[in-house]
């Protein structure tokens, strides 16, 4: 690793590590970034190919980063096929084009399904995570056991700020599975690691997330739209997911009275909305009312909320609850080591080995605004510049606002960016109509929800 | 930034039963493709049923005088609205120039009389059913009448080909019905374009005063929800788009039905024998070029997967002489067309560093290009791409055939014989001769049924 890429990052240890201005780290990043790319794109195929179709030879400015940022669809770019029918070797191939270190020597002998793919290259020192998209096709993202050590040490020194720091001493519940291949269960485990009093840390369940079992939603899909899947399969797949749901349900009461009976100490809880909405409705059967938890706990809520039913105002309801207790909250995705932290002026602010590029709606424009012009609306994109494993350039599909003033209203140094982060809406949500179609539009009911 | 943006944004007007609305009320689309529209007044929307449709008993000969007069307005544009519509569309379309321009000399085709006719003779059977009540003797040996009794229709038309609004437009003018034409936001000005010229050679008449061409944003409940009733209409007619058909099933019950053109993709089927000599393979890659590149391969007829007969070095070597033609300028395509988009290109380049099992012809900067797999990709390709896939004999691709296959082109012609049936069973809706995917002809079966069939309301004296 370069000198000064690894100051960048080595300065997420000092007191200063969000409260630095932006004159000094401008220089330092676009070296460390013009580094990084001389580097990898001798590593990565995928990288070199951009590179060449950009005519992109070297970093000189941020905007010659533009074109060399992925979306996220490129660590799901590989045939599904190769899944389907177990081509372990040709889906390591495929790594390989996104991957710095070469995973294609992993042996597969006797591997049975994704699951078994990725265990073998975790134990192999290539620390896969997964995501789903709501098509079941995953995305698989390389990084290396030093990344996730790196990763540790930015959460070491994200979580909680600027109100606390974790010092493994405190009941921890984390409302998801203890072990699986994906980002939430990833960070769930560096938090329960860092919060956690040993022997007091709980998650919602042992039972593994296995991707194999997530990506089943795609093969039914596929087998539909080939007109191949029977209505008993349907129902099938249906009884099985809804049993699963009915599983993690009964788990979550389990945990909510242990919850509950910690609630005078400082905890550290994280689940989604409506995970906190049940704890809710039980707290209410047991007569507990709101604000009643103990000022220091860490409390977080999260996810998606679609396809979900939740009441209205169930944002201010979770408020009420838990009142004063320090509501955690980061802005960062699955491609992302470097999480950015919620300050007291409830804004995000950008660690210093992360080069945050805001770019045009379209995402081919970089948003360069004058010193000290106002907020500015625009599509995030980012260069994390911790990897060893992959390439940390991505374009995200979030609408954020950042403001550029010289102070954020906390008083640290800007930019900063707006609580108010949404997604831009993807192609086809413009009421653009056409006629071409494929046949994922005829594939209905199960796949609904 | 607002004052940057304002030079972007075009001016749509409405037409409400014959009149042109003007007025810069409202403002949509994204910042690239900004524009306003006058506010909508919804009572003006509808025609109440108290009361029988304006062209309701006009004959169907004074009908299609009227529309062959707007053809040749059209054609002839003499306040230059047309022009000026074509411009606006260059501004907020998809689509590049010089497609929107060939697709707008065009036109003016669709509003031939032979044509019209063909389409009353083909789909009702002959303008009597339309004009009056048509004799009919029954087994039970009963003498009863039928009639195409007019419609009331909402049309959610398809903006990704400007002669979708025209086809529209003539097709509810025969049926004689009241229109209402939702106008989609990728081809904001041809529907009115055509219903001003319509005005304009018959101003004040039953038939001009039978349609209106409004925008709204899609889904807009505000809107739809007030309009989208039994009390207005009979029937939706819904263009492709899932969201289109998911929004507009909400409103679908006893009385307010659905006219489906669902979304659909088209293939190509090419047999052994376009490799028996050089001349015949080159002759097969340019037919399957010209289906493959139709609207730049916007539509649903545009051919995006093409099923090979031969080996893999065969195949390739079909590849190799498809990719440079795909970059042909055409009447329906442009020589380079949009740069693949982002995640597409991802995907693409992706099986580029999967050789031998994938292999990749041509760039991704709109020029045409070319994926050989073994089967086909998860994708759809899009934007000039060609998916080419090898089979041991074409039927074995019938497997990929399902109910949103439109078109399959095959080579040679007499292949057709023999798939046809298979083809249909799979779900296909049309088998053409390869290179023949664009000429669809007003008058045939569409999407699986005959339109002006669906669009009227079929009426019994008995």
């Amino acid at each position: 690793m370069t000198p000064i890429r690894r100051e960048l990052l080595d300065s997420i240890t000092h007191a200063d590590r969000y409260d630095r201005s932006p004159a000094e780290l401008r220089p330092l990043r676009l070296e460390a970034a013009r580094e990084l790319f001389k580097e990898r794109i001798e590593q990565i195929p995928v990288l070199r190919r951009r590179a060449q179709d950009s005519g992109v030879r070297e970093v000189r400015h941020f905007a010659d980063l533009v074109p060399l940022l992925f979306s996220h669809t490129v660590y799901k770019s590989y045939p599904v096929a190769l899944v389907e029918q177990g081509k372990w070797d040709r889906l390591l191939q495929w790594l390989r084009t996104l991957s710095v270190q070469d995973p294609t020597s992993v042996d597969m002998t006797g591997v049975e399904n994704i699951d078994g793919w990725i265990n073998r290259l975790r134990a192999a020192g290539h620390m896969i995570l997964a995501t789903s998209g709501s098509s079941g096709k995953c995305s698989f993202l390389n990084s290396t056991r030093g990344d996730l050590e790196m990763k540790t040490r930015h959460f070491a020194n994200m979580l909680g700020w600027p109100y606390l720091r974790p010092n493994a001493d405190r009941p921890v519940f984390m409302l998801g599975p203890s072990s699986g291949p994906n980002s939430a269960i990833e960070a769930a485990q560096i938090g329960a690691k860092l919060w956690g009093r040993p022997g007091d840390i709980h998650f919602l369940t042992d039972e593994p997330l296995q991707i194999a079992v997530v990506s089943q939603m795609a093969v039914i899909r596929k087998r539909m739209a080939e007109g191949l899947a029977t209505p008993g399969e349907i129902a099938d797949f249906e009884g099985r997911a809804a049993a699963q749901a009915a599983r993690m349900t009964a788990a979550l009461h389990a945990l909510t009275d242990k919850i509950l009976a910690s609630r005078h100490e400082p905890i550290v809880l994280s689940g989604l909305w409506s995970q906190h909405m049940a704890i809710i409705d039980r707290a209410r059967e047991l007569g507990i009312k709101d604000g009643d938890f103990h000022p220091r706990s860490h409390i977080s809520a999260g996810g998606g909320v679609k396809g979900v039913r939740l009441p209205d105002d169930y944002r201010e309801q979770v408020d009420r609850f838990y009142g004063g207790v320090i509501r955690g909250t980061g802005y960062g995705m699955t491609e992302q080591a470097q999480v950015l932290p919620r300050c007291d002026a409830k804004r995000y602010h950008v660690p210093p080995g992360l080069v945050m590029l805001l770019l045009d709606r379209a995402g081919e424009a970089l948003i360069e605004p004058e010193r000290g012009e106002g907020v500015v609306e625009g599509r995030f994109a980012f260069l994390d510049l911790l990897y060893e494993g992959r390439w940390g350039g991505l374009i995200s599909g979030d609408k954020v606002h950042v403001d550029f003033a010289e102070r954020c209203a906390c008083g640290r140094w800007g930019p900063s960016i707006l609580d108010d982060i949404t997604r831009y809406a993807q192609p086809g949500e413009d009421d653009h109509i056409g006629c071409a179609g494929t046949i994922d539009a005829y594939v209905r009911g199960a796949m609904n929800s | 930034m607002n004052a940057r943006l304002d030079i972007h944004t075009v001016p749509l007007c409405h037409v409400i039963k014959g009149e042109t609305v003007h007025g810069a009320d409202l403002e949509f689309g994204p910042s690239n493709a900004r524009f306003t529209t006058p506010r909508l007044d919804l009572d003006r929307l509808v025609w109440l049923r108290a009361e029988p449709g304006p062209a309701f008993d006009t004959p169907l000969a004074e009908i299609m005088d009227i529309l062959v007069a707007t053809g040749a307005w059209l054609k002839a544009d003499p306040k230059g609205w047309v022009a000026e519509a074509l411009e606006f569309t260059v501004k907020t379309s998809p689509l590049p120039r010089d497609v929107l321009e060939r697709s707008y000399a065009s036109l003016s085709r669709l509003f031939s009389r032979r044509s019209m006719e063909f389409q009353v003779q083909q789909e009702l059977g002959g303008a009597d059913v339309l004009d009056s009540w048509r004799e009919i003797d029954t087994p039970a040996g009963r003498h009863v009448r039928i009639r195409a009794f007019p419609p009331r229709l909402i049309h959610i038309i398809a903006g990704n080909a400007p002669g979708v609004a025209a086809m529209t437009i003539v097709r509810g003018a025969l049926t004689k019905g009241v229109h209402l034409i939702k106008i989609p936001s990728n081809d904001l000005f041809t529907a009115t374009a055509i219903l001003r010229g319509l005005a304009e050679v018959a101003p004040g008449h039953p038939l001009s005063r039978s349609f209106s061409a409004a925008y709204w944003r899609g889904g807009d409940e505000s809107v739809e929800g007030r309009l989208f009733l039994p009390q207005f209409f009979d029937k939706l007619v819904a263009w492709g788009g899932e969201s289109t058909i998911r929004t507009a099933q909400k409103y679908i019950g006893p009385g307010f039905e659905l006219v489906s053109f669902d979304p659909k993709t088209s293939i190509s089927m090419l047999g052994h024998e376009i490799f028996s000599s050089p001349s015949l393979l080159a002759d097969a890659a340019e037919r399957a070029s010209i289906d493959a590149t139709l609207m730049n391969q916007q539509a649903c007829v545009s051919s995006r997967i093409q099923f090979v007969e031969g080996s893999i070095d065969e195949v390739d070597r079909y590849c190799e002489v498809l990719q440079p033609r795909l970059g042909l300028q055409r009447e329906t395509a442009s020589a380079i067309g949009r740069p693949v988009a982002g995640d597409l290109r991802d995907e693409v380049d992706a099986l580029r560093d999967m050789e031998p099992y994938y292999r990749v012809w041509g760039k991704c900067d709109g020029s045409g290009l070319v994926i050989r797999s073994e089967a086909p990709v998860d994708f759809q390709p899009d934007g000039k791409m060609v998916n080419v896939v090898p089979v041991k004999r074409l039927e074995d691709a019938v497997r990929y055939v399902n109910i949103a296959t439109q078109t399959i082109g095959v080579f040679p012609q007499e292949r057709k014989l023999i798939l046809r049936n298979a083809l249909a069973a799979a779900g296909a809706q049309r088998v053409v001769t390869l290179g023949g995917a664009g000429t669809m002809e007003a008058g045939l079966p569409h999407d699986g049924f005959l339109p002006l069939s669906r669009f009227v309301r079929w009426v019994n004296d008995e």
